[in-house]
């Protein structure tokens, strides 16, 4: 099988796996317990969580040494419940402002092509009383900093904007976001709202830094980059922000700082981190063959009659997609169709989100949201490369598309 | 312990001079089923009135299946007993017993006696069942016009005491009325059609029209599935599955916009009549119902049904749409008809369809897509299926 869907998971690094597997046999110990062999299961957790430190966030950690409000790593059970952690933890917040009467409202701004992780979150706050407000993104699929900054009301308690969309590998100006937010705070006389961004798409394949970008929080998933699946990341901003620290909906035995209770996952946290490391030092080898990967098949896409390469004008080495997605339609066929009929001839693609193609309540919400049209929306789907992937898959998936489009389209 | 059904016919009885045919018709489908689901049993045969033996732990499952076989009007759990007066009356205190066990209080008797050497006539035998049961709980009382139980006795061969029979679907017998080939697609009324047809005696073969890649293995899947709960009416089922991209593309290339929806029917009817033939069937059950959509107007189904001879029967034709969603539910259809899979219509959707064919017109245009070749050649790689009537969910 050709296999060009590493966006939605991708193929674990087997070496990695077995390192993890070693850990867990060996360090089996609670960390939380106090005797020796919890305490070398902690001391291991702990190893694991510094090394993953130093992946995500090299400048953070480095400035983390020997500062009292450092920022912090949690591990998570994957991408979707460090996204949860942090919005969910608004309906805490709502919670305590009830019982003292401190705030009347709360207001959360999110994007339009977030992730379901976040997206969904959002509409559940909305359900649960708390203001949401939508933000578009522009036709090419990023979303315009100064939108965010119009979106902040007095009242704004968190803004959710991911760093590279999973559909159309669009990189968002997460600097210029953070900075429109905290000037629209300032207007009203209020500290800025928290700053959460799924960066599970950029992890080791775009050059992005939480501590960097001017986020609070950002959350990480390991599977996206040949770690296990089960386990991801929280990060977090050492200041609290708006003095408001963050509290957990989920309650147990306190692990991971409280955010995140529940008996620590030690293998999958080393797995993480080395899977993390791994990419992060091999990052502008694997950046280039994915650019030379993503020209190859932009290229290829235009001599596919009627095939267009989305965002509608996306060329190779534009630097505001990531190399490693990318989304393209094909008008006349159903996306659906396609992978169908790309999968019959052992070739693995997606059409936008994979855990959202079972759903069809939400039909193609990111490619409508950029103003496309419903036939050329339904008509995408999404080509995601990785380290693995070489140019003869690109070729095979060209083939196999180009000729599956001549005969199934209608 | 072995549970004991007594089982009312209705329609058979009407029969005369063949209804010892219907009658055999529905013993031997009891004794499928019953063998298809793995119930050891004895099926008993008197005058309008069936009797069937399963083991206890089975009750549940001869149940369900009593309740879905079409010639059977109702069914009960029954006491039988001796033809002697202090036999049934214990018989009628120990099915009081059950349903006073369920909270019931208010009752009366009812007796049939078509013995008439028993001592006691009807009313009198009712009138002592009522005293027993009185006098054995006190907590019961005689109520002749809404009573919450109905004690019923009949003195026939043997006596048999039951309470309150159990609706069957009634009908008639699978299979006296010959086979036909179902059109099923993923839809709410081909199941509800199937079900309808299945009442009125006819043995059914399922054809669905898979368009691959068009329509996902899921949606083949979910037929699969709805033929699997019309199986439980059926009995034993055969889904054919005819590949149809093919066919589906060329009318796509070659016909005009308006009239692709119609030359699919319209080929489906042909494919339907072909397979027909080849498996001795007599007649096409369809879903359609006048005017639901487009393709389904007096002059579109005048056009499809010109494709063949067999009667095209529609047992929908006259109600509407809530009508089939109150018996999809009741059939257990409804909750996957709804699953989202597209069915083969994706490919088409002209924003205007044709509604008024003129026969001769039509015909032509459908002739000279010249679909026959692709129609065999789909019904030569159709895959043939048994689905075996399921155990109770």
């Amino acid at each position: 099988m050709t296999y060009l869907d590493w966006a939605s998971t991708s193929p674990p690094d087997a070496g990695i796996l077995h390192e993890a597997a070693g850990v867990a046999a060996d360090c089996y110990g609670n960390p939380s317990s106090s005797h020796a062999l919890g305490t070398k299961a902690k001391a291991k957790l702990e190893e694991a969580r510094a090394r993953l430190a130093g992946a995500i966030s090299p400048s953070g950690a480095a400035a983390a040494a020997g500062a009292s409000m450092a920022p912090r790593l949690l591990f998570t059970s994957g991408g979707t419940e460090a996204d949860g952690i942090v919005l969910l933890a608004l309906l805490r917040q709502a919670l305590n402002s009830r019982r003292d009467g401190s705030i009347k409202r709360l207001h959360v701004i999110a994007t339009e092509i977030e992730h379901a992780a976040v997206y969904e979150e959002a509409l559940l706050l909305k359900a649960l009383g708390i203001a949401v407000t939508f933000v578009a993104p522009e036709s090419d699929g990023r979303v315009d900093p100064r939108k965010i900054g119009a979106a902040v009301e007095k009242d704004s308690a968190l803004v959710a904007v991911m760093a590279v969309n999973n559909e159309t590998g669009a990189i968002q100006r997460l600097p210029e976001i953070a900075l429109a937010i905290a000037e629209a705070a300032l207007s009203f006389g209020r500290p800025p709202p928290r700053f959460h961004v799924d960066a599970v798409q950029a992890l080791g394949k775009t050059a992005f830094d939480p501590a960097a970008s001017g986020a609070t929080s950002a959350a990480f998933s390991a599977h996206k980059l040949r770690g296990p699946r089960g386990v991801g990341a929280l990060w977090t901003a050492g200041v609290p922000q708006a003095g408001v620290p963050l509290e957990p909906l989920s309650l147990g035995g306190g692990q991971e700082r409280g955010l995140r209770p529940g008996t620590e996952n030690l293998q999958g946290a080393w797995a993480f981190a080395a899977a993390a490391a791994r990419a992060q030092s091999a990052f502008a080898g694997h950046a280039a063959h994915a650019s030379a990967l993503e020209a190859r098949l932009l290229d290829g896409l235009k001599h596919i009659p009627s095939a267009l390469a989305l965002p509608l004008g996306r060329a190779a080495g534009d630097a505001r997609y990531s190399p490693y997605i990318m989304s393209a339609a094909f008008p006349g066929l159903s996306g659906e169709v396609l992978a169908r009929a790309l999968s019959d001839l052992g070739i693995a693609v997606s059409t936008g989100a994979a855990c959202s193609s079972n759903s069809r309540r939400t039909g193609r919400r990111v490619m409508r949201a950029m103003g496309l049209s419903e036939e050329l929306s339904l008509s995408a789907i999404r080509v995601s490369t990785g380290e693995l992937s070489c140019e003869a898959d690109i070729d095979a998936f060209l083939e196999a598309a180009s000729s599956a489009y001549r005969r199934l389209k209608t | 312990m072995d549970a004991f059904y007594l089982i009312k016919i209705g329609e058979i009885l009407l029969k005369l001079g063949n209804r010892r045919e219907f009658e055999d018709r529905l013993r031997s489908q009891l004794h499928k089923r019953f063998d298809s689901a793995d119930i050891p049993h004895t099926i008993e045969m008197y005058p309008g009135r069936y009797f069937v033996t399963v083991p206890e732990e089975r009750s549940a499952d001869a149940e369900f299946i009593l309740a879905r076989t079409p010639g059977v009007n109702g069914y009960a759990r029954a006491i039988k007993a001796q033809k002697s007066v202090e036999a049934v009356l214990a018989a009628a205190i120990e099915v009081a017993r059950g349903r006073l066990a369920q909270g019931k209080r208010s009752f009366k008797a009812e007796s049939r006696r078509s013995d008439k050497s028993f001592p006691l006539g009807s009313f009198e035998l009712s009138a002592r069942i009522g005293e027993v049961v009185l006098a054995a709980f006190p907590e019961s009382r005689v109520d002749l016009h809404r009573p919450e139980f109905t004690i019923n006795a009949e003195i026939r061969e043997r006596a048999y005491i039951f309470a309150d029979p159990e609706p069957g679907v009634r009908g008639l017998p699978v299979g006296s009325g010959g086979k036909g080939i179902l059109l099923l697609s993923g839809g709410i009324d081909s199941p509800v059609a199937g079900y309808m047809m299945a009442r009125r005696g006819l043995a059914l073969e399922a054809l669905y029209f898979h368009s691959y890649p068009y329509t996902s293995q899921e949606a083949k899947d979910k037929v699969a599935s709805l033929a699997h709960v019309l199986s439980a009416y059926t009995g034993n089922l055969v889904l054919w599955t005819a590949p149809f991209t093919e066919t589906q593309l060329k009318i796509k290339k070659d016909a005009r916009e308006d009239l692709t929806t119609l030359m699919m029917r319209a080929a489906m009817m042909r494919a339907a009549g072909l397979l027909a033939e080849r498996i001795g069937a007599n007649c096409i059950v369809t879903g359609e119902s006048l005017g639901q959509v487009a393709s389904q107007t007096a002059e579109n189904l005048r056009l499809t049904q010109s494709l063949t001879d067999y009667p095209v029967l529609r047992p929908l034709v006259g109600i509407d749409k809530e009508e089939t969603i109150t018996l999809a539910k009741r059939i257990g259809s409804f909750d996957i008809s709804i699953l989202p899979y597209e069915d083969c219509c994706v490919l088409f959707s002209p924003k205007h369809p044709m509604l008024k064919a003129k026969l001769e017109r039509e015909r032509e245009a459908y002739d000279r897509l010249d679909l026959d070749a692709l129609i065999i050649d789909a019904l030569k790689k159709a895959d043939r299926q048994e689905i075996l009537q399921g155990p109770r969910p």
